[in-house]
């Protein structure tokens, strides 16, 4: 069932490595403090801690208590504090409060600032303006590839997105370039590079400098993987923003559970008749125990019955989740927004789709979706035209308050949510009603804005690449055909077809009207060097790189095109996000 | 030779080399000299033939030996004068020797003497070839593009040479443009910047760092450029830096909010400014004068940036704000920071129906959505009549639909069923099943003739009650089939008309 891999699929390299390199670092810098202290966590740090070293092994190296960063400071009466954080200036805000109270009380501590994935001169500054550099020590856990499945990496940077495509801010390029250094180091040289997208572009520069400063240590080797990816989410954007059928869960799930495994990538619609197919056999297997001896029971009870519970749980945890989704997508609701998503995808009843997006916000149903919609909208229309732009913001800053002004502005400079330049494709109606709403002063706002929003050219890509499958008749969903199935068969994401196109080709070849429709003309690039080295084997292997974070969706579409083709993939990403997460990281909120 | 000669030599090479064994026999060594690097011919040589004649002796010690002599006889030539003994020259070690070497400025002699002992480049030829960049940048009377080239062509990309220490010799020397012109051939641009900084070169720093792409390094010019530059100058570098502008805009978003809008203000960027204020507005002031004066700078603001519908919303954000403070004023309760629907939603759960509708005037909220409010505000409140009022108020711009739904949410079917009658055609079959009249939905739909309806009605016909209804549409949709294979069959006006 579910997605077994073809007999012939090569190997993954085993990632396991990254955890204990990590493990052994971070005890390494916690012993740098002997004896009995404090750790204080920041928020974001501890589900990624928490699947390198849990509670027991921090306590083995004299962790006391756990304290979590956050805005009120919390009392501690260790000797010794220790902060393990990311590099952000309101994180050093934090502990130059904590340390300057301990001034003011006359109390003197030891306090250790561990920086992850490493430290930056900024927060070094803070600490410096604060007047306590020189009270804490500083180190860096060089922590910045977390497994969080046997072919997913995650960087765990979510404001990577934001600080990159909204701020401009490239401070996280060199962390990138120092993760994919520490891959080549770890799993050799890898042949085959493509990329796409200025931010793409430059994390592969420099990585290639730091490749070239340390020279030789990879040369010589075999290559384990064939080939990398580098995609960023500037240039590759519209994908993530169509709702999946994915499932998520605040459990950790990964390969190593049975059931998720068979179910993971299963179109949602699926996952049910498996869940219950596989009950119906639990029971079966359980209905053994009638008519047994009592040797045989006592067989059954030593060896089966623990794996036959732990199973038994699993299936309750997952069955419990299925039903609350089920509970969500069979609202008629949720049937109303995937046809308005479907129907923007094709393009077709805008108006009516507009109008539902209206009706969205009036009723508050959530601002986050709404967002998302009035985004989908901007993107497959090439913007919103000017009466509608105003309105849908008119009617949202109603409805949400008017921080949203901010929110709306940061849609804009990131491209997701524009006004199209007035005449660029409307109708002669819409362009006539459009001129008696809006007055002169607005139309020139008009001119400045559409010359500076980026053009999305759905329309064109989707065309040229078929991003959107004409299916006859209904979509199978037991039996998916292609990557579209991830979305019902309305889509295929636009990533993961470049993907395709671009290993078919082994080169940027013949997609230049693409790469022009994405405005990377000079950021599209392939580099070849040691294909002669590698085994066939490792050629099937990539390494996908997502710069700003994928989809669960993406994953599961590559995951199926390299069942397809017998390749493996593997993903290397700055965050897993999805449209809710990647709206929120775009919307102001008040603090 | 002659055998005589040979045999001495064999054996004299055999003495020597038995005190190699003991490990002193070059003690007090005079080689005939000669030619540098050149093996003594002699005992060596005799050494050389001799070993042949002992079984299992390791070669290493001899090459060994040989090599140090070599050395020893090249130092002590006369034009190098370093008479040296094996004992001295051991206690010396190889690196003290070429560091006189280099002392003395007998660069390719050192050079020479790294190739020939095979020693790793960077602690062998390329430190002396440094050493000698590090002379050559002396000699003043040399023009600074020569002594340049010359350097470069020599050093070319010898691995372990770092430009940027010879490049702070340069300018050690005083010579601050041959120190530029020597970074320019630095690979790594981190080891430009610090140099570039000492030598006053900041905005080239600046560039350097950037292009770098190590923001740390970005910033570390920043801060330098801030303390040296007056602030307009130093605003001016930046604007011309866009990398770096955006990361100082992100530092100064936590730690400098003032130069921020100083930033902003010099670009003449109202729109951020805009933005910077409204964000001020309500997470820095407190007071609501001080917020409505924040708004005010902010549509100002937008005002100048062209952005009317931005000015507006500012506007507009004034009048709710003064408002709300009214509100908590003369009615209780809290009103600041609502969005101006949840401020009417408040006013019509505590009942202020008449504020609530002059509200909505005021602030022009269109009838939809005044309508979806109130609907769920009054259902919220469950008074039902205040409900029955308001839908016969007008006609209902969002349709009856809702008001059934709203009805049901709250489990109030009573009242759910009042709507149902004025529910519009499109939706009467989805609004009586919503109340649970499956029979009066499967007539609608058999009226209508609709598939889509009738397959809805049918996957609702659950209950035991149901049986009549779903068999009903089965008939009905069994006919419309027949009728339909009929019109191919036959022409129309022999359908029995009893059929309908």
């Amino acid at each position: 069932m579910a997605f077994p891999h073809r007999p012939d699929a090569p190997e993954l390299p085993d990632f396991s490595m990254l955890k204990r390199l990590a493990r052994d670092q971070l005890i390494y810098l916690l012993e740098q403090l002997p004896g009995k202290k404090d750790l204080f966590i920041e928020a974001d740090l501890m589900s990624p801690l928490d699947r390198i070293a849990n509670v027991s092994i921090l306590k083995q190296h004299e962790v006391d208590k756990l304290y979590k960063v956050e805005s009120k400071p919390a009392v501690s009466s260790s000797e010794q504090l220790c902060f393990l954080v990311r590099p952000r200036i309101k994180n050093m805000r934090y502990i130059a409060n904590l340390v300057n109270a301990d001034k003011l009380a006359g109390r003197t501590r030891k306090y250790k600032v561990i920086f992850s994935p490493q430290k930056f001169y900024a927060c070094e500054m803070v600490l410096e303006e604060e007047g306590i550099y020189g009270d804490v020590s500083c180190d860096e856990w060089a922590f910045s590839l977390l497994p969080l499945d046997v072919d997913l990496l995650s960087m765990e940077l979510p404001e990577f997105f934001r600080d990159y495509f909204l701020e401009g801010d490239q401070r996280w390029i060199n962390t990138v370039a120092q993760a994919l250094h520490l891959l080549s180091t770890l799993y050799g040289p890898f042949p085959n590079c493509y990329g796409i997208g200025r931010c793409a572009k430059m994390s592969y520069e420099l990585w290639r400098k730091l490749e070239d400063e340390e020279d030789g240590e990879t040369k010589g080797r075999r290559p384990e993987i064939g080939h990398i990816f580098l995609l960023d989410r500037g240039s590759v954007d519209f994908g993530p923003e169509v709702t999946s059928s994915d499932k998520s869960l605040k459990v950790l799930l990964n390969a190593e559970d049975k059931v998720f495994n068979e179910i993971r990538n299963e179109h949602f619609s699926n996952v049910f008749g498996f869940l219950s197919q596989k009950a119906r056999n639990l029971q079966a297997q359980y209905d053994r125990r009638r008519g047994m001896d009592i040797k045989q029971m006592k067989n059954f009870v030593s060896q089966e019955l623990k794996g036959l519970k732990q199973e038994h749980r699993l299936l309750s945890l997952h069955i419990g989740a299925c039903e609350s989704i089920m509970k969500k997508k069979t609202k008629q609701d949720f049937q109303e927004l995937i046809k308005t998503e479907h129907a923007l995808l094709e393009g077709f009843n805008i108006r009516e789709s507009t109008s539902y997006i209206e009706e969205h916000i009036d009723r508050q149903v959530s601002p986050i979706e709404s967002l998302r919609l009035m985004c989908l909208l901007s993107i497959t229309e090439n913007g919103l035209i000017p009466k509608d732009y105003r309105s849908l913001k008119t009617q949202y800053l109603q409805s949400y308050g008017p921080e949203h002004l901010l929110t709306f502005s940061n849609l804009r400079r990131a491209g997701l949510l524009t006004e199209q330049a007035p005449g660029d494709t409307l109708t002669a109606v819409e362009s006539k009603v459009s001129k008696l709403v809006t007055d002169k002063a607005a139309g020139k706002i008009t001119d400045a804005f559409s010359s500076l929003a980026k053009r999305s050219n759905f329309r064109a890509i989707s065309k040229k690449l078929n991003l959107i499958p004409r299916v006859d008749g209904e979509y199978d969903l037991k039996v998916p055909r292609d990557m579209a199935y991830v979305f019902s068969g309305a889509y295929v994401p636009l990533s993961c077809r470049i993907i395709e196109q671009v290993l078919e080709r082994r080169s940027w070849q013949g997609l230049d009207e693409v790469v022009r429709l994405l405005n990377c003309s000079e950021l599209a690039f392939t580099d070849m060097t040691r294909e002669d080295k590698a085994s066939s084997e490792s050629l099937r292997l990539i390494l996908v790189v997502f710069l700003g974070g994928c989809t669960f969706s993406e994953i599961s579409a590559l995951r199926f095109l390299g069942r397809e083709k017998g390749y493996r993939f593997i993903f290397l990403t700055t965050a897993v996000t999805n449209s809710a997460r990647l709206m929120e990281a775009m919307s102001e909120v008040k603090a | 030779m002659n055998t005589g000669q040979t045999c001495r030599r064999v054996c004299s090479g055999l003495a020597w080399m038995a005190g190699l064994e003991g490990g002193d026999t070059g003690h007090g060594w005079t080689g005939s000299g000669g030619n540098s690097l050149l093996l003594p011919s002699g005992s060596s040589q005799a050494a050389s033939f001799g070993k042949c004649f002992l079984d299992r002796f390791p070669p290493d010690s001899f090459v060994r030996m040989c090599q140090d002599l070599r050395v020893l006889n090249a130092v002590r030539d006369y034009h190098i004068g370093i008479p040296l003994t094996y004992s001295q020259y051991k206690q010396l070690t190889i690196q003290v020797l070429l560091d006189r070497l280099v002392l003395r400025r007998l660069y390719p002699l050192a050079i020479q003497i790294c190739e020939y002992l095979r020693l790793p480049e960077v602690q062998g030829v390329s430190r002396i070839l440094a050493h000698w960049a590090c002379y050559k940048v002396q000699q003043k009377d040399v023009s600074d593009e020569d002594v340049a080239r010359a350097i470069n062509q020599k050093l070319g990309d010898t691995p372990g040479v770092s430009y940027s220490d010879i490049a702070a010799r340069a300018y050690g020397c005083g010579r601050t443009e041959l120190a530029i012109k020597l970074l320019e051939y630095e690979p790594r641009s981190g080891e430009q910047v610090p140099l570039l900084l000492k030598m006053k070169r900041s905005k080239l720093a600046l560039s350097k760092a950037i292009e770098s792409g190590d923001t740390d390094l970005v910033f570390t010019v920043l801060l330098h450029l801030k303390n040296e530059l007056n602030r307009g100058d130093f605003f001016m570098t930046l604007r011309n830096q866009p990398m770096a502008l955006s990361l100082y805009r992100q530092f100064c978003k936590y730690q400098e909010l003032e130069t921020l809008k100083d930033l902003y203000n010099q670009d003449d960027n109202h729109q951020e400014l805009g933005s910077f204020h409204i964000r001020a507005s309500y997470a820095a002031e407190e007071r609501i004068e001080g917020r409505v004066a924040a708004l005010q700078t902010a549509a100002d603001a937008f005002y100048k940036a062209k952005n009317e519908f931005a000015a507006k919303a500012t506007e507009d954000q004034m009048r709710l704000l003064r408002l709300q403070r009214r509100l908590e004023d003369e009615l209780g309760g809290r009103f600041l920071d609502l969005s101006l629907h949840d401020t009417v939603t408040t006013l019509i759960l505590g009942g202020h129906n008449k504020r609530a509708e002059q509200l909505a005037r005021d602030f022009r909220i269109p009838d939809k959505r005044l309508w979806w409010l109130k609907l769920t505000a009054l259902a919220d409140l469950e008074d039902w009549e205040e409900l029955e009022k308001f839908s016969k108020s007008k006609k209902s711009p969002i349709g009856y639909l809702p008001f059934v739904e709203i009805c049901m949410k709250q489990h109030n079917k009573y009242e759910a069923k009042k709507y149902t009658s004025r529910v519009g055609p499109e939706q009467k079959v989805k609004a009586l099943l919503l109340v649970g009249d499956v029979a009066q939905a499967a007539d609608v739909a058999i009226e209508h003739r609709n598939e889509a309806e009738l397959s809805l009605v049918l996957s609702h016909c659950t209950g035991a009650t149901d049986g009549a209804t779903a068999d009903k549409i089965q008939r009905a949709r069994a006919q419309a089939q027949k009728k339909m294979e009929g019109l191919e069959e036959e022409p129309l006006e022999t359908l029995p008309t009893e059929q309908w």
